[in-house]
């Protein structure tokens, strides 16, 4: 099992220090070229901190939107509850190809094409349905003394959200935000198609773009690729409990 | 349960802070799948600023596109395939992960560990494996002038290996949260009753996982289904097509030859293929299954 | 909405300071300012820089150069969305042989007809290079540098080239079974678009024409026996199983090695045999493909063609020009041989003395240069190639019989062609 997880990517990762992406076993120095061929001939740096932004400002528009609709969802009473979880749970279901081409259009229309919010707002869509399941199954499980509670203080339903059930609600919140930045991180389709100058794409679409004229790049592709997934996986690491939690929450109590 | 009692004003909170969501959801989802239904009934070749409504002739055309149909086919093999094989080595994962009380944490973390990795990266890193000169994969297999990606009949189970390998670990782990949540009182009582390893599968485990087994063979399979990231990058649905998933099919006839006309009747076909396969399945195996 | 406001704002935050808004940084409003949109080329970029240096001097124009992604297919794909936007933020642009027609179809290059009328054009440059640029007798591009579709071999096992397909699988053959090689004859099999180019250098080969009077000419005999053909290699051992999962590297790696004897490639091909580590250095020759009846083949025309931006401003389109004349002049046809090996299109660089002692290997593919024969010139080749691309894949691979996928083929492209409803 632990072969089969992670052999495939450390021996990318130990063929990106060597020339030409060789697999180890094979002849050749063990170098850090790779490295400074993708940063220096390539945009990679600024592919990077486009992807950064994009999955960061997906993540905190889709927790924001998502926890206020969750808490609605788990705490209060209001008509339109079935008619919200309907349309997630079907949006959940989106095939994206489906939409792209309308949204192609519109985002052609707005001038929105290679720009950060071209593909914040769609990502923000698909990631929703996602956050607000997790967060209404985090918010259930809050006390509704607590929010009772401040109620009777005299704060406002918002007020109590704010003051009260956010900060207990705190694990949650940082759960989903971490799968929102891993889905926005990863995502190919939209970047491929509302995306086309090399510094405007984000790592996914980079990588899947990264041919050079007559050859397959190997020891570069082995190097981007090891660069854009650390970070993950060390997230991943770091917060495992977490993000197991999430994913179970999504679906078993489904 | 108990609720705070209604106060005028709640509902207004209540419906300004729901508002948000479900204009984001209706605005970039609901009205693109109600345009792209639109967009399917006209001939719109973007690059020559033709645009005109035509009515069903995109879908006639469709029910006649043998390649749509063959891509049909490839996208359900793949979804069937991949789905049964995740399962059955998720679970066995699951095993694992339910059985080792001391290195749970550490195994955890490394079955998370595909999960994490983008797909794209997923791919690269096979398709390397693959690769007939360098690749690791390539050269441990007993084959003779074999290319895994570039032949018919290869292609699509190297394709089915790579989404295994990058599913199976999200399976492993909703199954193992189901296997938690099954008693040991009831091993314990099989056990009294002289049930062996395989009968106390067949009986006790099987029946209390199966509503998990149920929600995590759909969850996998819609998304199976809808497949892109990881065949665009090892084959773009070659060769010969034979890897070609309606999604691929639907992007290429969009993005890459500009008829944006019978590419959205593509992509709501794939719509409506995937809301049926969601159907069947729910049909299947009945909703009480899905509480 | 007031959240995806604040948002909207945070994005507009980040897109200057990324340097990506659309319009790009205000150098664009100067008219002395030149952009310049083009693919990487192979190798140090410096020479080229200096070349474009040459210019600034020449002209006063300052030129900025902004990368295209490397791939053609996504190349064309940036163009279909940006120039169809009408994106200004470039004046000079490379197009590939087959995207010419379209791009001046769908309006969006300039007619350069005043500037570089057809009559010149064809004058200068070789045939097929000069047959991709003119559309209507109008000239919508100037050829950059070509590439054409070239028969290897290794001389140390075959001394003479053979001329007919049944000479050089009886060769292949032969020299397979002595041992010397592991395959007989490598080319670009998988299903992409130098699949195209091979098959219809084998059409070409068989008396096909491929395109006549507007129409694709795909379910004929000649294209039937072209494609048995090429099955036939398969079948018979002369070309490996896996050549159908080839692309240029994957056929050239092989034959680098030593493990092929006979390889179709393009031009750079011949560089990398050249290089001092090359197994198989001083043991290569080039010729023209074979035909059926033995009269030297046609290989397919590749290559790289300028043209100017249609939305370029009539203030810069005076620079556009000059630097596409530059560009293109016979001094830098013989600069891009001399420094990276790049065929030129112009028929007076191959008499050049400089050309042919610094570039001896690009001298040597003048007979294959000139008799180079473009793919069908029609705007709707990109709505061709995905339909092209997949039934050859399945002829070449034994998936479909060669009537079928031809037959196929032929109803996808009438379709495409005649504009009739989908």
């Amino acid at each position: 099992m632990v072969v089969f997880c992670l052999g495939p990517f450390l021996s990318l990762a130990f063929a990106s220090l060597r020339p030409g992406g060789a697999p180890f076993g094979a002849p050749g120095e063990y170098s850090f070229d790779q490295y400074t061929a993708v940063f220096e001939t390539r945009p990679f740096a600024r592919v990077l901190l486009r992807s950064f932004v994009v999955a960061s400002l997906t993540t905190v528009a889709a927790v924001a939107l998502a926890a206020s609709a969750a808490f609605v969802l788990a705490k209060m009473e209001l008509r339109g509850r079935r008619a919200l979880l309907a349309l997630s749970l079907g949006v959940s279901m989106f095939p994206p190809i489906a939409i792209a081409s309308p949204l192609f259009l519109v985002i052609r229309a707005l001038g929105w094409r290679d720009t950060v919010q071209g593909l914040v707002v769609p990502y923000t869509t698909f990631a929703l349905p996602l956050a607000l399941w997790i967060l209404t199954s985090f918010f259930r499980e809050i006390p509704d003394d607590l929010y009772r509670a401040a109620r009777i203080d005299g704060c406002s339903p918002f007020g109590a959200f704010r003051r009260v059930v956010l900060p207990v609600a705190a694990p949650g919140i940082a759960t989903s935000a971490i799968l929102v930045f891993i889905f926005a991180w990863n995502e190919l389709l939209f970047a491929l198609t509302f995306t086309s100058a090399p510094e405007a794409r984000t790592v996914p679409a980079a990588i899947a773009l990264f041919a050079a004229e007559h050859r397959e790049p190997w020891g570069e592709i082995a190097a981007a690729s090891t660069v854009a997934t650390l970070p993950l996986v060390a997230i991943t690491l770091l917060f495992q409990r977490r993000i197991v939690r999430g994913l179970t929450a999504g679906a078993i109590k489904g | 349960m108990a609720r705070p009692r209604w106060q005028p004003s709640d509902r207004l909170h209540a419906r300004a802070m729901v508002t948000p969501a479900i204009v984001v959801l209706a605005v970039v989802a609901l009205y693109p799948i109600l345009a792209a239904v639109w967009l399917s009934l006209q001939r719109a070749i973007l690059i020559f600023r033709e645009r005109r409504f035509i009515g069903a002739d995109n879908y006639n055309a469709l029910i006649h596109d043998d390649r749509f149909w063959a891509a049909a086919g490839h996208t359900l093999y793949f979804t069937v395939v991949a789905v049964a094989l995740e399962l059955t080595l998720g679970l066995a994962f699951a095993y694992i992960l339910h059985r080792a009380i001391r290195a749970r944490g550490l195994l955890t973390a490394m079955v998370l560990v595909p999960w994490a990795i983008p797909t794209v990266v997923a791919a690269k890193t096979w398709q390397w494996l693959y690769d007939a000169d360098v690749g690791l994969v390539a050269r441990a297999l007993p084959l003779q002038d074999v290319d895994l990606l570039g032949m018919p009949g290869w292609a699509m189970h190297a394709a089915i290996v790579v989404d295994v390998w990058k599913s199976t670990p999200f399976v492993a782990l909703l199954l193992y949260a189901g296997l938690s949540t099954i008693p040991e009182d009831l091993y314990r009582a099989a056990a009294i009753d002289g049930a062996r390893g395989f009968t106390t599968f067949t009986k006790i485990t099987l029946p209390n996982l199966r509503s998990t087994l149920v929600v995590t063979a759909l969850l996998r399979s819609l998304d199976a289904f809808r497949v892109f990231d990881a065949v665009y990058v090892l084959t773009e649905g070659g060769p010969a097509n034979t890897t070609e998933t309606l999604s691929i099919y639907a992007y290429k006839t969009l993005m890459r030859s500009g008829d944006f006309g019978y590419g959205s009747t593509l992509a709501v076909a794939t719509f409506i293929a995937l809301a049926l396969l969601a159907a069947v399945m729910l049909t299947a195996f009945g909703r009480q299954a899905l509480r | 909405m007031r959240r995806r406001g604040l948002f909207a704002f945070f994005a507009s935050l980040a897109a200057p300071s990324l340097g990506c808004g659309r319009g790009g940084p205000s150098r664009s409003d100067s008219d002395r300012t030149i952009v310049f949109k083009h693919q990487p080329l192979w190798g140090d970029p410096e020479p080229f820089r200096a070349m474009l240096s040459r210019f600034e001097a020449k002209t006063g124009y300052a030129v900025v150069t902004e990368a295209l992604p490397s791939s053609s297919d996504a190349a064309h794909q940036y163009f279909l969305t940006s120039l169809e936007g009408g994106d200004a933020s470039f004046d000079v642009l490379v197009a590939d042989v087959v995207w010419v027609p379209e791009f001046a179809r769908a309006g969006w290059i300039r007619d350069l007809s005043e500037v570089f009328p057809s009559a010149t054009i064809r004058g200068d440059f070789v045939e097929g290079a000069a047959n991709g640029v003119i559309v209507d007798d109008r000239t919508f591009a100037v050829p950059w540098y070509a590439d054409v579709g070239l028969l290897y071999r290794r001389t140390d096992l075959v001394p003479d080239a053979p001329r007919t397909y049944d000479d050089l699988a009886r060769e292949a053959l032969a020299v397979k079974e002595r041992g010397a090689v592991e395959y007989g004859y490598v080319w670009q099999g998988r299903q992409y678009e130098g699949l195209v180019c091979n098959v219809f250098e084998v059409i070409w080969g068989h008396g096909g024409a491929a395109f006549e009077n507007g129409r694709l000419q795909l379910d004929v005999p000649e294209a039937r026996d072209a494609l048995r053909t090429m099955r036939s290699f398969i079948e018979r051992g002369v070309s490996p199983r896996s050549v159908t999962a080839m692309a240029e590297e994957e056929s050239r790696r092989p034959f680098q090695a030593g493990r092929a004897a006979f390889m179709r490639n393009w031009p750079y091909a011949l560089v990398e045999a050249a290089r001092d580590d090359s197994p198989i250095r001083g043991k290569v020759a080039v010729s023209s493909l074979p035909t059926r009846d033995g009269t030297p083949g046609h290989g397919t025309l590749g290559g790289y063609q300028l043209a100017v931006n249609a939305a370029v401003t009539p203030a810069r389109f005076d620079g556009a020009v000059a630097l596409v004349e530059h560009l293109t002049s016979l001094e830098s046809n013989i600069s891009m041989a001399v420094l990276y090996g790049r065929n030129p299109p112009r028929r007076a660089a191959y008499a050049s003395d400089e050309l042919r002692s610094r570039a001896p290997h690009v001298a040597a593919v003048e007979e294959a240069i000139t008799g180079a024969r473009p793919r069908p010139v029609t705007p709707y080749y990109a709505l061709l190639a995905d339909t092209l691309q997949s039934e050859l894949s399945a002829a070449v691979s034994g998936i479909r019989t060669p009537e079928e996928a031809l037959q196929r083929a032929q109803r996808a492209s009438d379709r495409i062609m005649g504009m009739g409803a989908r």
